[in-house]
């Protein structure tokens, strides 16, 4: 505990340093302006940041990609506020009860209330990151496998499952995609080349961000500029900065938000906009003020900032511990932790344990760069939304084309990135979650690897992947998920339980 | 089984939604043939994927095991899709399905794509990487602030900002990356 203390000292004290500080001032305000504007991403934000922070040295790159990250989880609240539409998918349950209260007259307040709760919630997905991620790790050291096999294939269903609400098919469907993307180029058990039809540059697989760059950013480009409707901004006169008493009225929502959040960040490829919707549900189910909400609630309004914020430390925690993607943006960070040297993973608190309190480290300078900026630079933030997006788009776009070609400087990236973009336009039309689609590529050499290795280690004898206590546990999570995710059966379990209750008889 | 998911969390009934969901429906079918067809391809090429005998691996680690059990879900998957599309009543599905794809929305997508791959496939590698970036910048501007747009901004107003973008992108871009961060541009 009191080591865990003064690792995290040493992870403040490590980036207290003029050029650390200055990066996490712009990256933070980048972050805010890119999750403020509509159609820009903070999934999209990162992939485009791996290729300008190639070249710095590992700590700094990863802090602004970080600071980045949080920043524009922030920042779409700004536009769901002002304009009522999400600047980034996360903040749509903030448009809910934000925009009505702008139009009540109270924009500074709903800007004011949204800033302070992202920096409380993500106050608390950073406690439960600091006491949670290294229990975590050493648990995890026991994994073999057979436990990974199943870890990663839990994380496609459960985020083929909770991303795409209403259809867990099409969420299953964009999964195995994923995974099937992931099996093109060099299998690593018997170094045999798989789909590559002879091309070389398959013979590595497909970078996960070029196709990140596709399918969050120019999928993004094509969604926005087909919609022909403008939105107006809402013009905000009383004061931003919000009176302790706003702040604090509601700290049981604020509590639970900030843990249903940090909960759903846990859950492999599952983000901010569940954590938000999630939370949003949770107050609105146990508030004294159900009906307000949707009208101007600022119960709802701290409850969906919250919950998108606490997402992003929870995220965290299976990304750095297991190598397993929180979030789509987390996908990024993977890839970004792996060109910069840094093994995510089990091993990671082994080798490196100063790492993952240098992430919590950056997660508080980003939130505290938040709550400045957020409650300083309104009047700024609003020039920034009033750019006509014929004009960013088209340099949004060369941004993505030099993005994913300059990683490895070869144009077979640039036609990844416009195949995912393109496929993934066509996909997103047609309902299908995106981030089942990345953390299926992401995970499918994991699960493929440890598949083949846990069976060879066998002599082909699949009983230890069912028989393992860990094992059997995920087994049995992914099965369940999957059958619930049945309506028939959805139902008859259902109604098991409500006769059981009407009996009296205890489930 | 598709008339359940519509029941209690179902969103806020707009009109067109049932014309929406007719199309979806439609949709669904064809992907899910597409899906189909794809799953059944991999399934076949993982089936046939060398065993790697002579080097004497266990049969269970050949490497076209995952892709065959993926595919064989994928298949799986797209028959359930397909089966329930084509039980789901969608009444004019098809001719909603067809005009959702040549509305105005779908021109201007298809527009926004076709510029894309002009200056992808195109011009970067033939011009220099400026010069595209430019070109591609001012012809992206004015196709959807002049032509494309509603109300229509008259070309007099927007030919300068188009330049104008257009140059600053093309040089920001390339300093940016080739003096800052010695990036080679393509």
């Amino acid at each position: 505990m009191f080591e865990g203390l003064g690792l995290l000292a040493g992870g403040i004290a490590h980036f207290l340093t003029p050029v650390s500080l200055f990066n996490i001032a712009w990256a933070t305000l980048l972050g805010i302006v890119i999750g403020a504007l509509p159609g820009l991403t903070a999934t999209m934000g990162v992939a485009l940041l791996v290729t300008l922070t190639y070249k710095m040295p590992p700590d700094q790159a990863i802090l602004c990609l970080m600071c980045l990250y949080s920043g524009a989880i922030y920042g779409g609240s700004r536009t769901a506020i002002l304009l009522a539409i999400p600047g980034t998918p996360a903040s749509a349950a903030t448009t809910l009860d934000g925009h009505p209260l702008a139009l009540q007259g109270k924009a500074g307040l709903a800007m004011g209330l949204a800033t302070t709760s992202s920096t409380l919630g993500t106050i608390v997905g950073i406690v439960a990151l600091a006491l949670i991620a290294p229990l975590l790790a050493e648990a995890a050291l026991k994994f073999g496998s057979y436990e990974f096999f199943w870890l990663a294939l839990f994380g496609v269903v459960i985020s083929g499952q909770l991303t795409a609400m209403d259809d867990p098919l099409k969420g299953y469907i964009a999964g195995i995609v994923g995974l099937l993307v992931a099996m093109v180029g060099m299998e690593t058990l018997h170094a045999y080349q798989r789909f590559t039809f002879g091309i070389s540059a398959l013979g590595g697989g497909v970078d996960l961000i070029p196709a990140m760059v596709g399918a969050f950013g120019l999928a993004e480009i094509l969604g926005v500029m087909k919609r022909t409707v403008h939105a107006r901004i809402v013009s905000s006169a009383d004061r931003v900065v919000p009176r302790l008493g706003e702040v604090v009225k509601y700290w049981r929502t604020t509590l639970r938000s900030g843990i249903i959040g940090t909960f759903v960040g846990i859950v492999p490829g599952v983000g901010e906009d569940v954590g938000a919707w999630a939370s949003y549900a949770a107050a609105k189910r146990s508030s004294k003020e159900a009906d307000q909400f949707g009208k101007g609630s600022q119960e709802g309004l701290i409850a969906a900032e919250t919950g998108n914020s606490a997402v992003v430390p929870g995220a965290m925690i299976p990304t750095l511990t297991l190598a397993l993607p929180g979030s789509a943006a987390a996908a990024v960070l993977i890839a970004a932790m792996f060109i910069h040297g840094i093994r995510p993973g089990p091993l990671l608190m082994v080798e490196n344990p100063q790492f993952l309190y240098q992430i919590v480290a950056i997660l508080l300078f980003s939130t505290l760069a938040i709550l400045v900026f957020g409650l300083s630079l309104t009047r700024p933030l609003l020039t920034v939304l009033a750019v006509p997006r014929e004009r960013l788009m088209a340099v949004v776009y060369v941004l993505c084309v030099v993005g994913s070609f300059a990683i490895t400087q070869r144009m077979f990236d640039v036609y990844v990135m416009l195949t995912f973009g393109m496929v993934g336009f066509i996909l997103r039309e047609m309902k299908y979650p995106m981030a089942p689609l990345v953390l299926g590529i992401i995970l499918g050499d994991l699960l493929d690897l440890n598949l083949r290795r846990g069976l060879l280690l066998t002599n082909g004898d699949p009983t230890p992947f069912f028989t393992r206590p860990i094992s059997a546990v995920i087994c049995l999570i992914i099965v369940s998920t999957i059958l619930m995710s049945i309506p028939a059966v959805s139902k008859r379990v259902r109604a098991l339980f409500t006769r059981d209750r009407a009996g009296g008889s205890p489930a | 089984m598709s008339q359940e998911t519509g029941g209690a969390d179902a969103a806020l009934p707009q009109p067109g939604d049932d014309r929406a969901a007719g199309a979806m429906v439609r949709a669904d079918l064809v992907a899910a043939i597409v899906f189909i067809v794809l799953g059944a391809a991999i399934l076949y090429a993982s089936w046939t994927m060398p065993r790697l005998e002579v080097r004497r691996i266990h049969p269970m680690t050949v490497p076209g095991l995952v892709p065959g059990l993926l595919s064989f879900a994928l298949v799986v998957c797209g028959g359930i899709l397909a089966w329930r599309s084509v039980r789901a009543p969608a009444p004019g599905g098809w001719q909603s399905l067809r005009e959702a794809v040549l509305s105005r929305e779908a021109v201007r997508a298809l527009v926004v794509a076709a510029l894309a791959l002009v200056y992808t496939l195109g011009l970067v590698g033939t011009l220099p990487f400026w010069a595209a970036t430019a070109v591609f910048v001012f012809a992206f501007v004015l196709v959807f602030e002049v032509w494309l747009a509603e109300p229509r901004k008259s070309w007099r107003t927007s030919l300068p900002w188009a330049m104008g973008l257009a140059v600053v992108t093309a040089a920001a871009v390339t300093l940016v990356f080739e003096r800052a961060f010695l990036v080679r541009l393509p």
